[in-house]
């Protein structure tokens, strides 16, 4: 009798810690899910915003067809995960660095579109950012979950490998300043 | 720039004037609660030395005497906090910022200190006054004095008991928040029933819609539990200089804030422990340091907009 509770103790032990270490990784799924959207969100702004600054500047030409071609190979469905993150990398140190030199354009500084361009692409950087840290809080989560005892032999089991943190750009630790991006 | 008291000419004529009123009132009212003393004093002299009717009798009378004064004085001392509040305390507002304006009367609905899910019991009693709303920047925003209770029955020999208990007593303030976002983000102080749920929430399951938020910043975290309904949009809000500032805000308050982020707005609760704006009967209204508390209560609030640097909107909330 008290071997068969023992068991049934156990048992549900086990039930539990399964449970919630496949839920573990399930968020860690969909927080890198989460970090897709965003980016997607920012490469529908590409667009519009190359037409935008085109129709203002002579001399950043090099710059926009770069970013077109980025954006073409991002959204082609045929480059790994890594690559997508290198390519989404360049991507945003491609168009901070346009957005910098607005302050060269006062016609476009002053266009409405532009401005509300400008707008989104920060929300849409800041997004990217709060889900990149969620990836980062659901990634530690599970990692922990299965390094410690006693989740560490269901991962063993399970074959459950950890996942490595996104490195965060540096200039995503900074403050984001409305001053320092757009002179307002 | 400091509100100097003792400098402002038309403060003071306002001051002088109402000086005098006060004195009207703190007599009276000295006299009304004299009165009421002796006739107890005499009740109990009376049965001490044997002659209760005469000690009831006194009781009577003076107890009368005193009432009819402090009825009698009742409208005057009204009429009196009433203009304090409104040009005194509203002095103070417009010298800070012209937009600010206090009313008295009016406050935070019950409803919205609900909504606001600071916290997480919700009121069988609840009294608000005192609200000061205005425009700091390009932020609106508005606080009030808020005293929310529950109440707790418990069985007796005799019947029940009602008992009321603190949910929240002291400043709520509101504010537009500069980002856009449509689920709840909660942030409670992390006493021990928080960390206990949040450690339940992490490790076996989670109540209600929100989810135990993990922030990066291990003081903050240290601080508060967060909770929210989606994780991505806590951490759009709360971005890592965010939750530097609240912080500081934390720090620099009194006792432990809580805040919410709901509907593009927050809310911050204050905990305090004493009655802002009131006018003083038994003090003079003529010392420099009068307004000194009222004043720094107000800055600080008008300053979270600062602080928070809610007036930076270059995230599409305009």
């Amino acid at each position: 009798m008290i071997i068969a509770i023992v068991i049934g103790f156990l048992v549900l032990i086990g039930i539990f810690f399964y449970n919630s270490l496949i839920g573990k990784k399930n968020q860690v799924t969909n927080a890198f899910s989460a970090i897709d959207v965003m980016l997607k969100k920012r490469f529908d702004l590409i667009p519009n915003l190359v037409e935008v600054v085109k129709q203002y500047t002579n001399y950043e030409q090099g710059t926009l067809t770069k970013i077109v071609e980025l954006r073409a190979k991002a959204t082609s469905g045929n480059v790994s995960d890594a690559e997508r993150a290198q390519i989404d990398t360049q991507l945003g140190s491609s168009i901070n660095g346009l957005m910098l030199n607005v302050e060269n354009y006062p016609d476009l500084k002053a266009n409405t579109n532009f401005i509300n361009l400008q707008t989104t692409w920060t929300e849409s950087e800041e997004q990217i950012a709060a889900a990149r840290r969620t990836y980062n809080s659901a990634v530690t989560d599970y990692n922990n979950a299965i390094m410690m005892f006693p989740g560490s032999l269901f991962a063993g089991m399970l074959n459950f490998r950890p996942e490595t943190v996104l490195e965060t750009a540096a200039e995503e630790r900074k403050n984001i300043s409305a001053k320092e991006l757009f002179n307002n | 720039m400091q509100f100097d008291v003792k400098n402002n000419v038309a403060l003071q004529n306002v001051l002088a004037a109402m000086e005098v009123e006060r004195k009207k009132i703190s007599a009276a009212q000295t006299k009304g609660y004299l009165g009421i003393g002796l006739g107890v004093l005499l009740l109990i002299l009376g049965f001490v030395l044997g002659f209760p009717a005469a000690g009831v009798v006194a009781l009577i009378a003076l107890g009368l005497v005193g009432g009819i004064i402090l009825y009698r004085i009742g409208d005057e001392l009204h009429a009196y906090k009433d203009a304090y509040k409104q040009n005194v305390i509203g002095a103070a507002l417009k010298f800070l910022d012209p937009s600010l304006t206090l009313k008295p009367y009016e406050g935070i609905l019950a409803q919205e200190f609900v909504y606001s899910q600071l916290f997480t019991k919700n009121p069988d009693r609840y009294k608000t006054e005192d609200l000061v709303s205005g425009i700091a920047g390009k932020t609106g925003f508005y606080f009030a004095e808020v005293h929310a209770e529950y109440k707790t029955v418990h069985q007796t020999k005799n019947g029940t008991r009602t008992e009321w208990h603190d949910i929240f007593k002291g400043m709520i303030f509101v504010a537009d928040f500069n980002k856009n976002f449509k689920g709840v983000t909660v942030i409670r102080p992390k006493d021990f029933g928080a960390a206990l749920g949040a450690w339940f929430s992490s490790n076996l399951f989670s109540f209600g819609n929100k989810d135990l938020v993990k922030l990066e910043n291990t003081d903050f975290d240290k601080a508060f539990v967060t909770y929210a309904t989606d994780q991505v949009e806590a951490r759009y809000i709360l971005t890592p200089a965010m939750m530097e500032r609240i912080l500081n805000l934390h720090n620099s308050a009194k006792y432990a804030i809580s805040l919410s982020f709901i509907e593009s707005r927050m809310y911050i609760g204050f905990p305090l422990d004493r009655n802002y704006f009131e006018a003083p009967i038994f003090k003079t209204l003529l010392n420099p340091q009068l307004l000194d508390d009222d004043i720094a209560a107000i800055k600080f609030m008008y300053d979270i907009v600062q602080e928070l640097d809610l007036n930076t909107r270059i995230w599409g909330e305009n």
